[in-house]
């Protein structure tokens, strides 16, 4: 009966707008980092609402779904390409792989929290809503008797040491935006002291966004960092995981966006279409998917608890992201993540540690110069081999991309970054040690 | 190593089977200090799987192995101070002949000095000190059995045993090896079974022979006493040629016969009393061909087999074969096929054995 | 005129094959060139050009050796591929030895079950491994619970190591049954005889004895580890080699060198054991020097020694098929987080499985099937060529093939992405979309496996035999019809189920390859699973139909290939 609605209004959308005249009809293939679990419900239902109709999933991760489309733009075949993180939408568009299309559907505000939800352009459209934040695991919390987290500032507290999960955000387009949301909120230094001082707690970086829910779903880590939905899914299928939104997060949406030279455009349209529908909306809610809608009034048909960004002001207010900022430094904080914190994890961990043992030795027995060599530990960690200035620098920039005005080749830059945290970690590590002596 | 008193080892009521299989019957023989015995039987016989009893390869479900009076059987194979040179040679492809001959040496935890020295005068008793740097697959097959020897004799063990040590030799290696290995164990002295399934091997080397078949031991005994006195036909059969005809036996003291058919019959010694189910059995050479008419038995050529000392005549008389051989003189002494001969058998010579 | 009628005859000699054999070879060439070699150098010479230009040089090979992080990987990725090597010998070992040397009951069995480790879907194992020996899984937290401490089996390298080595270990325990089946038993008993025994005679005979089958089973091991990207990254080791090209490849992008001058430095090294290992092994291959049919062996155990032989194998089998034992739990758990056990069971993972992926079984039978199948042929016409023929080049065939073998899945993927994109179908559609470039992807992959069971195949038929049909007037082309490939049929047919037993499980090059769902084998349906919470049961059923699938394929073939040996034993 639904479907038979959806169908009857869709009719009448396509009777009042010409330029719909084409009825969607065949395959329309579909390039996504979504899971199973989020793609079926809507391919079943989008197949159901557009009889003749079939959707033809690709499962890539964000990455590598770019790297696809670029690989093969001679000879494309995909219709739509669906993903979370609008980074990986802004490559695309910078690349022209991305059809210009401005969705007919009405209802759907301009911005969630403080992004827009769509490509003010009209290359991609928001289709559901994201935040970031902590997830955890309550039996693993109890056995080892840790408090629950709110802030990001909270997991770099000693008792979280080597009990916190993140995906390499060179890897995760999600984590890749978590980061840079953080660097945004609190500017590049601050920004980066805080990332590291958390990292240091890193039980482990993976490589995969679904790495880290996974490992805190079965419990082998405590706490991940991850985009809501991980956990709400999680919830969904019964695990004992909560989730806490940090105050300083931003709700991003989640996009869609018609590939350029589509092999169906006509039903490529309508998928879009349709996940901005009302219809679509709700399935946004299944308890597989749990993402945040777009259209405010579906919420009203969620659960109680369901979060609601155009309710809570709390949610995502904070930060007003810039993606074009965003998209300029990818490469460099991507890269610089890598080799400060994913490859020199041992090193940053063993500083971390020392700095805890210090710390509390502290705080048992308070010595001045300690809590110097201890503050020029903490500094020596959260140095940063490059200023924000540099970062977004032509030169810099040129060394990721080969362009001509590199100063130095992709590879010397990982080498002398790595070489100098390696340094800077040993070095904190031995001034944490002097200053836990001096509290002896 | 050459004054070492050989042991006696013996085999006492022996059983041995692998599931329904009854490989070995009730087997029991006892080989005598310093003897050079041979097992011999057709192939199936059984007399490998005695062979490696006694080296503790194989276990018997009853009976017992004594060697020198004391009783191995429960002793694993490294334990018994048993010397054996496989069929294959087994020589390790991994070593060189020194690193062969040594490992035995080694084993028993000599001093390196010692062992060098050993290996050293082994290889030298089977004249192959040239080749102790060479691998085993660079030699050839005299050699390699040799080195075989060599190694096991190494470590100067209580009895040697070999398992048809010359089936991978050339005819004429054979003869040769074999007259080695009767000169090298009469030097040492050592108690030596010899498996074979050859008797001319088994002849020509060993003092005494065990005739095995079907699992159980025939007759033991020197080669002249089994030649001579077979004690039934197996052993008649299978040692050389021999004639074995039914018959049966009718009349009565001097005219006593053995008719092996109407009209053919032979005349019995007074002193023979053969019981009534048995088999006449004599050897090709204890007959002569006669011409036709003369008294004996009458028959035709039916073949004839030039053997060069000796011409080998296949006479059929009243349906039944007879081997008879002569020795040969000239090319005009030879009967031709289809002509009519008497034979008469040396009645002297002559064995009934049961049937 | 006497002397020109005695001159010899030469022409009939001067060829070294016939014009059939060379057409062979030539079709062969050609489909090594196209889908290995040209795929394979389109992604490596990237390698040798600078960033941006495209120009040729060999500094990244210098950035290579300066970089800290690679030559830490190269070392770690050393470390871990010989000591999986020890420990999948520890394994190994005592499985091969015992179920070959002595009267051990269910050795057949042992020897089944020793195979089944190869059958490992990718992802599901070490997430399975995780449940039982992570830090948080069931024996540690048991251990927790009951003494107070945790044995950390997954940690960093040494976790690559023991998950490596369980999923491995079956080359090694393979060969190495092999080769002590072929030992002479009077080469132990002649040592035995001397006064050899226990493991004097297993170090100084029988172990250098089956030497050969050894270190051929342990180089597949080392290089196969040293290549494998998938372990190491799901257990969150990156500083090893193939996780840094993979990692750059697919996150820094297809532009940077870096990646390929990994992957160039993979290839080297994996060839160099593969060639040192052949090089240790000539002219020590003991199989054809041991003669005397005294057959093998089989030792009868003492009672306390089956016990603890028993207790030894089942320990073995229990670490080894850890993973499927997890797997199995995780299939039938409804929700398994931070406990020894699921918190409950159902069947309803499979149901799901059965509703929606009946497509990726079938498509990973054809798949694999069709693989196999290209594997036999091309390894028994390889092998034939080069046992059989003087055909000037080819060892080249056979080391080109072998080769594959040192090529990662991801840059044979990428290679045929590359190469084949702009080939269009005759409907307009790209080939390297057609799922068919899966299959060639796959059959490539395990070509070398295949290749070296024809390879032995066809080593153990006489020439002789050969000779005969051919003198008594058949062609070459009807004698290896209707002589070679029938006494061969028992290794092509192993050959075959290696080929489809790892192709049904393999991940790396197809994950690069799969273009719709509706083309897609099982292990890729099981990596899409994978990725969420709801999806790991279905993706753990799905795992488990993929290995009861192959080992039902593999019991089949292996009955066939008994009977087919205990007919030709018995007519001899």
């Amino acid at each position: 009966m639904r479907a038979f609605v959806q169908l009857m209004a869709l009719a009448a959308l396509a009777a009042l707008s010409p330029a719909q005249a084409q009825a969607p009809t065949g395959k329309v293939t579909v390039l996504t980092s979504f899971s199973k679990d989020v793609t079926d419900p809507f391919k079943k239902a989008f197949e159901a609402a557009h009889p003749g109709t079939t959707v033809e999933i690709q499962n890539r991760n964000t990455n590598a779904g770019v790297k696809l489309l670029e690989e093969t733009r001679s000879v494309n075949q995909v219709d739509i390409f669906w993903a979370s993180a609008p980074d990986a939408f802004e490559v695309l568009k910078g690349k022209k792989l991305l059809q210009l299309y401005k969705p007919k559907a009405a209802g759907i505000p301009a911005k969630i929290g403080a992004y827009p939800i769509n490509d003010p352009d009209g290359y991609y459209s928001g289709f559901a809503a994201s935040g970031y934040g902590i997830m955890w695991n309550e039996r693993y919390a109890k056995a080892n008797k840790l408090p629950d987290p709110k802030e990001w500032q909270d997991l770099a507290k000693p008792v979280y040491f080597d009990h916190v999960s993140i995906a390499a955000p060179s890897r995760s387009g999600t984590t890749h935006l978590t980061i840079e949301t953080i660097l945004q909120g609190e500017g590049w230094d601050k920004g980066w002291r805080t990332i590291k001082e958390w990292s240091g707690n890193l039980r482990n970086v993976t490589e995969r966004s679904f790495g880290v829910p996974d490992a805190v779903n079965s419990g082998q880590v405590g706490y991940g960092i991850v985009i809501d939905f991980f956990a709400f899914s999680a919830q969904g299928a019964g695990f004992p995981v909560k989730f806490v939104y940090p105050t300083v997060t931003t709700i991003v949406p989640a996009n869609v966006g018609i590939v350029a030279n589509p092999p169906n455009k006509a039903t490529a349209e309508a998928f879009v279409e349709y996940l901005l529908s009302p219809a679509g909306q709700e399935v946004l809610l299944d308890k597989g998917i749990r993402r945040l809608p777009v259209r405010p009034e579906t919420y009203a048909k969620a659960p109680a608890d369901y979060p609601n960004p155009f309710k809570d002001p709390s949610l995502g207010g904070k930060v007003t992201f810039d993606s074009g900022l965003s998209s300029a430094r990818t490469a460099v904080v991507d890269t610089l993540y890598d080799q400060l914190v994913t490859f020199q994890l041992d090193g940053l961990k063993a500083a971390t540690k020392a700095i805890h043992a210090a710390e509390a030795a502290l705080a048992k027995k308070d010595n001045a110069a300690g809590r110097a060599a201890l503050k020029e530990a903490r500094d020596l960690v959260a140095k940063m081999p490059v200023t924000a200035e540099q970062a977004a620098s032509p030169e810099i920039r040129a060394a990721f991309t080969g362009g001509k005005e590199k100063s130095a080749r992709q590879a010397e830059l990982e080498q002398q970054w790595a070489a100098s945290a390696k340094a800077a970690y040993a070095a904190a590590e031995a001034k944490a040690n002097e200053a836990a002596k001096l509290a002896r | 190593m050459s004054d070492r008193q050989g042991v006696a080892v013996e085999v006492q009521n022996v059983d041995l089977s692998y599931g329904t299989n009854h490989i070995l019957k009730d087997v029991s023989l006892s080989v005598r200090p310093g003897e050079f015995f041979a097992f011999l039987g057709p192939s199936g016989c059984g007399k490998t799987t005695l062979l490696r009893l006694i080296a503790g390869f194989n276990q018997a479900d009853r009976g017992e192995v004594r060697l020198g009076g004391m009783d191995i059987s429960h002793l694993p194979p490294w334990r018994r101070d048993v010397g054996m040179v496989f069929q294959s040679y087994a020589l390790w492809p991994h070593m060189t002949v020194a690193r062969n001959v040594a490992f035995g040496l080694e084993e028993r935890k000599m001093p390196r000095a010692e062992i060098a020295s050993k290996v050293k005068s082994a290889l030298a008793l089977v004249g192959l000190e040239a080749l102790a740097d060479r691998y085993p697959s660079q030699l050839s097959g005299g050699q390699q059995q040799r080195v075989a020897l060599a190694r096991t004799i190494a470590v100067e063990p209580k009895v040697l045993l070999l398992d048809e040590p010359l089936s991978n030799l050339d005819a004429k290696m054979r003869v040769q090896v074999r007259r080695e290995l009767r000169d090298l164990q009469q030097r040492l002295g050592l108690t030596t079974i010899f498996v074979t399934h050859d008797q001319e091997e088994a002849n020509s080397i060993c003092d005494r022979i065990a005739v095995l078949n079907d699992g159980a031991v025939q007759q033991v005994g020197t080669p002249m006493e089994l030649y001579q006195r077979p004690a039934n036909l197996f052993v008649a059969s299978f040692l050389g040629t021999a004639n074995i005809l039914p018959g049966r036996i009718a009349g009565d003291g001097a005219g006593r016969i053995f008719a092996i058919s109407d009209g053919a019959e032979l005349p019995l010694p007074p002193g023979q009393l053969p019981p009534k189910q048995s088999k006449l059995v004599f050897r090709p050479q204890h007959a002569a061909l006669n011409p036709a008419g003369s008294p004996g038995l009458a028959g035709t050529i039916a073949h004839r087999e030039f053997l060069g000392a000796v011409v080998r005549y296949g006479v059929s008389i009243a349906g039944t074969e007879i081997l008879v051989e002569s020795p040969f003189g000239s090319a005009e002494d030879l009967r031709d096929i289809g002509s009519p001969v008497s034979v008469a058998v040396d009645v002297e010579r002559v064995h009934f054995l049961d049937a | 005129m006497a002397t020109a009628i005695e001159a010899p005859r030469a022409p009939a000699q001067r060829f070294a094959a016939t014009p059939g054999q060379m057409l062979l070879a030539a079709l062969i060439a050609l489909f090594l060139a196209l889908f290995l070699v040209i795929p394979v150098i389109t992604v490596i010479y990237v390698a040798f050009t600078e960033k941006g230009t495209g120009a040729f040089t060999l500094i990244n090979f210098y950035d290579f050796a300066r970089t800290d992080l690679f030559i830490a990987s190269f070392w770690n990725s050393m470390y871990v591929a010989a000591m999986t090597v020890v420990l999948a010998s520890l394994f190994a070992l005592p499985l091969a030895y015992l179920t070959t040397r002595f009267e051990f009951r269910g050795a057949g069995i042992v020897q089944m079950l020793g195979f089944i480790p190869l059958i490992m879907p990718p992802f599901a194992g070490a997430v399975a491994m995780q449940l039982l020996f992570g830090r948080n899984g069931t024996i540690n937290l048991l251990l927790d619970d009951w003494f107070g401490f945790k044995i950390p089996f997954m940690e960093g390298l040494n976790g690559v190591v023991f998950a490596q080595a369980v999923h491995y270990f079956p080359f090694i325990l393979i060969n190495l049954s092999a080769a002590l089946r072929n030992i002479d038993r009077s080469m132990e008993e002649a040592a035995q005889n001397l006064g050899s025994h226990g493991f004097r005679l297993f170090r100084r005979v029988v172990f250098p004895l089956a030497m050969p089958g050894y270190i051929a089973g342990a180089s597949l091991v080392f290089v196969k580890v040293f290549d494998d990207l998938a372990t190491p990254l799901l257990l969150n080791v990156k500083d090893m080699l193939a996780p840094q090209a993979y990692l750059r490849i697919t996150s820094i992008g297809l532009a940077d060198p870096m990646g390929y001058v990994i992957a160039v430095v993979l290839i080297v090294v994996s060839v160099a054991a593969m060639g040192a290992s052949a090089w240790v092994m000539k002219g020590r291959d003991y199989a054809t020097v041991q003669r005397g049919g005294g057959g093998l062996s089989k030792r009868p155990m003492n009672r306390s020694q089956a016990i603890g032989a028993y207790a030894v194998v089942l320990l073995i089998l229990f670490l080894v098929l850890a993973p499927h034992i997890g797997l199995f739990l995780l299939s039938i758990a409804t929700v398994w987080s931070f406990s020894p056990l699921p918190d409950g069971y159902t069947f309803a993972h499979y149901a799901r499985v059965f509703a929606e992926s009946s497509v990726f079984i079938k498509n990973t039978l054809l798949y694999a099937t069709l693989a196999g199948i290209i594997d036999v042929v091309l390894g028994t016409a390889i092998a034939y060529l080069v046992l059989r023929t003087k055909l000037p080049g080819r060892h080249w065939l056979d080391w080109t093939a072998s080769a594959a073998l040192a090529i990662p899945g991801v840059v044979l993927g990428i290679g045929y992405l590359r190469t084949f994109f702009d080939v269009k179908m005759p409907d307009g559609t790209s080939f390297a979309s057609f799922w068919i470039v899966i299959v060639l992807a796959l059959a490539i992959r395990r070509l070398p496996y295949a290749l070296r069971a024809c390879y032995a195949a066809l080593q153990q038929v006489s020439a002789s035999l050969e000779e005969a049909a051919e003198n008594l007037g058949a062609t070459k082309s009807r004698t290896v019809r209707r002589i070679v490939l029938p006494l061969m049929m028992g290794g092509i047919l192993a050959g075959f189920v290696t080929s489809f037993a790892t192709a049904a499980v393999e991940l790396s090059a197809t994950l690069m390859l799969v273009q719709s769902t509706s083309d897609a084998p099982l292990a890729y349906g099981l990596y899409v699973f994978m990725q969420s919470p709801a999806g790991r049961g279905p993706g753990a059923a799905l795992g488990i139909i993929a290995v009861l699938l192959v080992a039902v394929c593999t019991l089949i073939s292996n009955w066939i290939i008994e009977r087919n040996q205990h007919l030709r034993s018995t007519r001899t």
